[in-house]
């Protein structure tokens, strides 16, 4: 294939449209010190920023056009550029389109661009405008390199890229105090799993010599017979990687304190294109995770256990942005779920659905946190619908996808991904089980949160509080997302031989045929019958639909339903509200004993110890040297006295010696 | 003369230690550089003792070995003179300051 | 005879020495070092140093002991009533001790250390002399010129230093500057 330089173009539009947004925010510094919050140059950074999405969208769109139209080309790949060379291990870092990151571009830059145009209206009035588009292009300059890039190195640069410009984001308005300290606490959390992925990279390295995806991707198969005890523990670094960044147990805790920053943020970083860094990294090694079956049924459990975590989380929480944080981490689980069982297609698929439902949810919710002036708790909200009818129809939408009702985009997706599990057979089973009671949950909590939401009496002020409807640059990418989240599900329709099946899966087969291979030693994936898929689509409608209802009709009064359960199980409720206490658990038996090492090291060693060194050796020499001082009276025949005992003295050394 | 070595050694060791002596106890300047003057002369016995005593026949194969002890000891009066004037001087200097010679009197380096 | 002339010196030498610590007054002291002085000197003779004998007698007693005498004579030191606190020993407990122990360590070493002397009985006598002159000039201006051209700075600059420090303090006549200066004044204020 050719070289294309212009897939240059993706990654680093964005990044110059950064500089120059940050550069504008820099320039409107003295204006808006003077309280000009809204300067002309300010809404010229969000336009070039939501334009540099425009054309990114629109180079996307070229590039998938171009592997589309060509059913021989594979993949687009850039001019290579020769990073490291090291003599044996070499790094040549290129840009490359295949069939998998043309999906994951599709998903980052058009849903970014939503988002972006979205911001100009929900941002409208910030001081930090500017600085905002700054950052979002930043983040979308990473998250490309991540999902370009040739090399696991130039993807690590992506993925750290994406973890700073989370850490920008999420403390975005610092001087609240708690926004940074949320900042921070993703930051390190991210770092634990940076960390493991670093060691699995360097295993990777020890074992194929390079870090290039496509060439590790290719030499899995030789190294299945000598290596196969290593290359699962450097999957598993890997996955743990994934954990940090894709918020699974044990390293989700960073997420609902991740809601403290901007909702677009929210959207864009925590629902659409970060959390799914570490999904389209396991998609993108699938050979390596073919090739050790113990590492994907681990995936399995912890991707299942923390939808489960995730789902029931979620039930009891009573603000908006943290229901939907604890369903981003629940469906996350249900993506690796769907790895886990080696439905490559399946994970992409609720991914991308996952990105137009809970994106448009996020954004909703955003609307309405903009026309309640700020907040954020449901038990103050109630009977929106009428005030809100755009943000109302649209959530209602992006619900109705999250829940699974049927011929929804999640619908298909969630039980793609079921099918799979229970296909898996074994201890996939329990699995399965997990999942389904997550999409019981699921269905409720969804349901839970539109009743309080939007129906039900108004709890709140009328008079203070004037709920009012959206402008146009909210509601436009609300209403794209609905229909994307509402149509989705053509993308990948159930193997049920009917037209249009399985697109997905199709498109991403010359990807993921290695894996495949690898999985099922050169036979055949496992179909369901057509029986046995009817069944399974039927068995998530009912679900959906019986506890969406229940979801709805317990909470379309009101919030009684969660003080009767608190009376009535204290205990289980607090449980639940704090995410089964895991955090709680971290900060008192990990963070609190760190702090405690710390302050003891700060003041006892550093103060006491080392500058109590430093500074006695500076006491020590001038005590000696007052001290000494006193010979040095000034009386010559003390002089002397020191003179003839000094010569005595030698004398007797020199003869004795 | 057929005096042993060492007893020249032993009289000249008596008399420096006399010498330190004074110059260690006495308080009046004078008395304290006749004491210094003293031990020159101890040193300027032994130097010459030990002359005496390797010039013994076997020895003594060239003039410039035997006579380095009586060149030395007329360095040595040399220098005494020349350290004796200077050290009058000062007490002279010393007397037309503190109208005294009393060494206790002087403490100015003190610190 | 010249080992029991020996021996007497000796003593004699000691004597003075004590003398000289010990006299109240410092004109006794430095009569006792020119005791000392001819004592020495005798003893150098007998060992056969000619040449030192009569240097120490011409330099020692008869310049530097001069030196002394005219300098106490200069400072008038000889009325006996104002010398108790300016002559005395300063035997305070610490430093006698000290003093005392310095003293008989370096008195014990020479002695203790002549007894590691080599045995050495006879001594040929050298015609003119062990120092005899001709070979002491030789010697003198061929292998030791340096130490001598130096030593003849160094008089120079005693010479010198001694003139510096002991010379009568008197103002200094004004430089033709400032003399000219203060004429310029007179005359403005005038």
């Amino acid at each position: 294939m050719e070289s294309l330089t212009w897939l240059w173009l993706l990654p680093l539009l964005p990044l110059v449209g950064s500089a120059c947004a940050g550069t504008l925010h820099f320039l409107t510094l003295r204006a808006r010190r003077g309280g000009d919050a809204g300067t002309a140059l300010s809404q010229f950074a969000g336009l070039l920023a939501t334009g540099v999405m425009v054309v990114a969208f629109g180079l996307s769109l070229f590039a998938f056009a171009q592997l589309a139209g060509s059913s021989d080309v594979t993949a687009l790949e850039s001019t290579t550029w020769a990073w490291i060379d090291g003599g044996s291990f070499q790094v040549d870092l290129s840009m490359v389109v295949d069939r998998l990151s043309s999906v994951m571009l599709l998903v980052i830059t058009g849903v970014g661009l939503l988002i972006h145009v979205y911001s100009t209206g929900y941002m409208k009035g910030d001081p930090g405008y500017a600085k905002f588009f700054a950052y979002l292009n930043l983040f979308v300059f990473a998250m490309l390199m991540l999902v370009l890039s040739s090399s696991l190195l130039g993807l690590f640069v992506g993925w750290e890229g994406v973890g700073l410009c989370s850490y920008l984001l999420i403390g975005f308005w610092y001087e609240k105090g708690w926004p940074a300290e949320a900042g921070q606490k993703a930051f390190v959390v991210n770092r634990i799993g940076d960390a493991c992925f670093l060691l699995g990279s360097f295993l990777l390295i020890g074992i194929f010599h390079t870090l290039d995806l496509s060439d590790i991707a290719g030499s899995v198969r030789g190294e299945i017979s000598e290596n196969s005890g290593l290359m699962a523990i450097a999957a598993l670094l890997l996955f743990a990687g994934a954990c940090g960044k894709s918020a699974q147990f044990p390293l989700f805790t960073w997420l609902p304190d991740a809601m403290a920053g901007p909702t677009p943020v929210s959207a864009l970083i925590h629902a659409a294109t970060m959390v799914t860094a570490g999904v389209y990294l396991l998609l993108r090694l699938n050979p390596l995770y073919a090739a050790a079956p113990t590492v994907l049924f681990v995936i399995g459990c912890v991707g299942a256990f923390t939808a489960l975590i995730g789902a029931s989380t979620a039930l009891v929480q009573r603000d908006i942005k943290k229901v939907l944080a604890y369903s981003t981490v629940s469906q996350l689980g249900y993506m690796f779920l769907g790895i886990s069982t080696g439905a490559w297609a399946a994970a992409l698929f609720h991914l991308v659905t996952h990105a137009f439902f809970k994106g448009l949810l996020f954004l909703g919710s955003g609307s309405v946190i903009h026309g309640m002036h700020d907040e954020q708790d449901m038990y103050k909200m109630g009977g929106l619908r009428k005030h809100m009818p755009r943000t109302f129809l649209t959530f209602m939408a992006g619900a109705a996808a999250l829940s699974g009702l049927p011929l929804t985009s999640g619908f298909f997706s969630k039980d793609e991904i079921l099918a799979h599990a229970l296909l898996h057979g074994n201890a996939y089973y329990v699995l399965w089980a997990v999942g389904i009671v997550s999409a019981m949950l699921t269905a409720f909590y969804t349901w839970r949160m539109v009743a309080l939401t939007f129906f039900g009496e108004e709890r709140f002020d009328a008079k203070k509080v004037n709920p009012h409807e959206s402008p146009f640059s909210m509601t436009l990418p609300l209403w794209i997302l609905a229909v994307l989240a509402l149509g989705g599900g053509l993308l990948n329709l159930p193997a049920l031989h009917i037209p249009f099946e399985q697109t997905l899966h199709h498109w991403i087969a010359p990807v993921t045929n290695a894996g495949d291979a690898i999985l099922y030693s050169g036979g055949e994936a496992p179909h369901a019958g057509l029986g046995l898929e009817l069944f399974l689509l039927a068995l998530g409608a009912g679900i959906a639909l019986l506890f969406a209802h229940k979801g709805f009709h317990a909470y379309k009064q009101g919030f009684q339903q969660d003080d009767a359960m608190r009376e009535k199980q204290p205990e289980l409720t607090g449980f639940l509200e704090h995410a089964w206490k895991i955090d709680g658990t971290y900060m008192a038996k990990i963070v609190a004993p760190l702090r405690l090492l710390s302050y003891v090291i700060a003041t006892l060693i550093d103060q006491l110890a080392i500058d109590g060194m430093v500074n006695g050796a500076g006491k020590a020499a001038m005590k000696s040297g007052s001290k000494l001082r006193a010979v040095v009276d000034g009386n010559v025949k003390s002089y002397a006295l020191w003179m003839g005992a000094g010569a005595a003295m030698l004398t007797v050394v020199w003869i004795c010696c | 003369m057929n005096v042993p070595t060492e007893h020249i050694y032993a009289l000249a060791a008596l008399l420096f230690a006399i010498g330190a002596l004074g110059f260690l106890l006495r308080r009046n300047v004078i008395i304290v550089l006749a004491s210094i003057e003293l031990m020159l002369n101890a040193a300027n016995l032994t130097f010459l003792g030990a002359s005496r005593h390797w010039t013994q026949a076997q020895f003594a194969s060239d003039s410039a070995s035997i006579l380095s002890g009586p060149i030395f000891s007329l360095f040595v009066i040399l220098v005494a003179a020349a350290e004796a004037a200077v050290g009058l001087a000062l007490i002279i200097a010393l007397y037309r300051l503190k109208q005294t010679v009393a060494l206790d009197a002087v403490a100015e380096l003190k610190g | 005879m010249a080992e029991t002339l020996f021996y007497l010196l000796g003593a004699g030498a000691l004597a003075c020495g004590v003398g000289v610590i010990a006299a109240r007054m410092p004109i006794f002291s430095v009569l006792s070092l020119l005791g000392t002085f001819f004592c020495l000197s005798a003893i150098y003779l007998l060992s056969g140093f000619q040449f030192l004998a009569a240097t120490q007698l011409l330099v020692y007693a008869g310049a530097i002991m001069v030196l002394f005498l005219f300098v106490i004579m200069l400072l008038n030191l000889g009325d006996a009533s104002g010398l108790r606190e300016q002559t005395g020993f300063s035997l305070v407990g610490k430093r006698a001790t000290i003093a005392g122990a310095t003293a008989l360590t370096l008195a014990l070493v020479g002695i203790l250390g002549a007894g590691f002397g080599k045995e050495f009985r006879t001594n040929p006598a050298y015609v003119g002399g062990i120092d005899d002159l001709n070979a002491l000039a030789t010697v003198l201006f061929s292998r030791y010129a340096l130490p001598f051209e130096a030593a003849s700075l160094l008089l120079l600059a005693t010479m010198v230093g001694v003139i510096t420090l002991a010379k009568r303090q008197r103002a200094s006549l004004p430089s033709p500057d400032a003399q000219l200066l203060a004429q310029k004044k007179e005359e403005a204020a005038a």
